[in-house]
């Protein structure tokens, strides 16, 4: 019951937080299109210091927001270079090491992935921290996207930290039963199975009373609703959104552009 | 404000009915508890009233059940939400999920309902003192012990202002504390007489001390229908598995004993055991 659904976001009184969550996802969205379709291999690792990282800064979580993306990034980027360094197939050596030799083919392909990826990482948790979820929700909502979509969304992002107190509430009480749920790999996937059960089972009657409190609460009524939660939006913003969706397309039009030269 | 004339349901597949022949009429202002043992029909009961038996459960539905002038299986879950208000009890599964601050949490139903923003802020701000939740306006919902979560659903749903308001055995997953939280908030309803109150409840102490009239369902029907102090006095009480409250039992004891009264009648309210042991 500890676990807060809106645990990622980091409360600030920025001028980042305060922009409309829309413009929030356009920036984050734009961040993300220069991290996945910029050409040659350090242009992603520039956008992630040039955009990424003042994002940050102007939002005042650079001390939380830079050991998340280490913490998230770092066993994929560090495998990513050894993976594909170590056993790039019939590459050029750069470096020996007893038996096995760093090859220049397959470090340039791990710096390039390691950007993507870094970029990605980063964009993701940029929104999340800075973005009320309640309120991106209540945007999208607003422009189109039904309410009980954006409300599957929201709850899906609860789900995994109730998911994981539950299974550990469940396999506390397995283990006082005296089932085996430490050793080795055979023995940990045995435990594994009374465990969905009680996880499926038990979910089943909390979604069912879970929609009854939505019915309670006038969910399903259909017309007008409001909100107590004020978004501000300003022409400005409005108008650096449609920039950075043109800007988007045009950076995927000249890489579709330089793919097809080449 | 609440009418039934010979309701009998059975859930989907069931052999025997969960309800069997109700009838009864409770009037504006009332607050009445229901009182019966495990699987009597209670929570099928409140079910009932508040429109998801047979718009959420299914099954077969006979006689009439109205609310507020309302004709539950002729209308919608959503016609009936902001009419009959309903709070169970597991205090989490009724937290939306939705929205960020209990104050949001208290919001959501009005939003729903498309009550101007600048109507919802008074409401609220109401709502909360009355739950004794101001304090906790701006934290999370998951931030709250047990027993200020169910007082935020009581909350969330009186906000909504429903002519009738149906409690599940409120405090049944409290620890004592929380209980005795809950229970103030609804003694503090039970003093006004404009809300109309159904509950159904085991702590009959609690019950004792502030309904105005209790049933007891026994296997799907109605079988005592009358004020506190006869009915949870009543020797058939066991019977219909339930124990009489400590007060009672006390009392029983006492004559037992020897002990002969003043006034012969038992207590079920501390204060009426304190008169009889005089
Ligand atoms: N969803 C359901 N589907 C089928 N049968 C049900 C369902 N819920 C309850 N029942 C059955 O209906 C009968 C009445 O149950 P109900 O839950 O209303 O009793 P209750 O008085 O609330 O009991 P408790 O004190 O345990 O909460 C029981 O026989 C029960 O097994
Ligand atoms: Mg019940």
């Amino acid at each position: 019951m500890s676990s807060t659904p809106f645990s990622l976001y980091i409360p600030r009184d920025s001028g980042m937080h305060r922009l409309h969550p829309l413009t929030k996802l356009a920036l984050v969205g734009f961040a993300l299109i220069l991290g996945l379709f910029l050409p040659g291999d350090w242009l992603t690792y520039l956008a992630f210091v040039l955009v990424i990282l003042p994002l940050a800064a102007w939002a005042g979580i650079l001390p939380r927001f830079l050991p998340a993306v280490l913490k998230t990034a770092l066993p994929i980027v560090v495998s990513l270079f050894l993976v594909q360094g170590l056993f790039w197939p019939g590459g050029t050596p750069i470096f020996h090491l007893g038996p096995l030799s760093l090859k220049q083919e397959g470090v340039t392909f791990a710096i390039r992935s390691a950007g993507r990826f870094i970029m990605v990482i980063s964009s993701f948790l940029l929104l999340t921290f800075t973005t009320r979820p309640d309120g991106l929700m209540l945007a999208l909502s607003r422009h189109g996207v039904p309410n009980s979509i954006a409300y599957v969304m929201l709850a899906t992002l609860q789900i995994v930290p109730r998911f994981q107190a539950k299974a550990n509430t469940i396999l506390d009480a397995q283990r006082s039963r005296g089932l085996e749920t430490e050793g080795n790999l055979f023995i940990r996937l045995r435990a594994l199975f009374p465990l969905i059960q009680p996880l499926l089972l038990g979910s089943i009657v909390d979604i069912e009373e879970r929609a009854i409190a939505l019915e309670v609460r006038a969910f399903g009524r259909a017309g007008p609703k409001t909100s107590l939660l004020m978004l501000h939006d300003t022409p400005a913003q409005r108008v650096v959104r449609w920039l950075l969706l043109l800007a988007s397309l045009a950076i995927i039009g000249w890489r579709v552009y330089l793919g097809l030269a080449a | 404000m609440i009418q039934l004339t010979n309701v009998t349901y059975s859930y989907p597949r069931a052999e025997t009915p969960a309800l069997h022949d109700l009838s009864l009429q409770i009037p504006a202002g009332q607050f009445c508890a229901v009182i019966g043992a495990n699987g009597a029909g209670k929570s099928t009961l409140c079910a009932t009233l508040a429109g998801f038996v047979p718009h959420f459960y299914r099954g077969k539905l006979s006689g009439t059940a109205k609310v507020a002038g309302i004709d539950i299986a002729g209308s919608s879950l959503a016609e009936l939400a902001g009419t009959v208000g309903l709070v169970f009890s597991n205090p989490f599964n009724q937290i939306t999920g939705a929205r960020f601050t209990v104050r949001e949490e208290v919001a959501f139903g009005l939003e729903n309902m498309g009550v101007p923003p600048a109507e919802m802020a008074p409401r609220i701000d109401e709502m909360l003192r009355f739950a004794r939740l101001s304090e906790q306006a701006d934290q999370s919902p998951y931030a709250l012990s047990g027993g200020q979560q169910q007082r935020l659903a009581i909350a969330s749903v009186l906000v909504m202002r429903p002519k009738v308001l149906v409690l599940d055995e409120p405090t049944s997953q409290l620890d004592p504390i929380g209980s005795r939280e809950v229970f103030s908030v609804l003694r503090d309803l039970a003093a006004t007489d404009e809300a109309t109150v159904f509950l159904a409840e085991q702590k009959l102490e609690w019950v004792a001390a502030f309904a105005d009239r209790v049933l007891v369902l026994h296997q799907g029907r109605l079988v005592a229908d009358g004020p506190p102090a006869e009915i949870l006095a009543s020797p058939t009480l066991s019977q219909y598995g339930l124990e009489p409250t400590r007060y009672t039992q006390a009392a029983r004891a006492a004559l037992g004993a020897g002990f002969r009264p003043q006034h012969p009648d038992l207590p079920v309210t501390l204060e009426q055991a304190v008169e009889f042991f005089r």
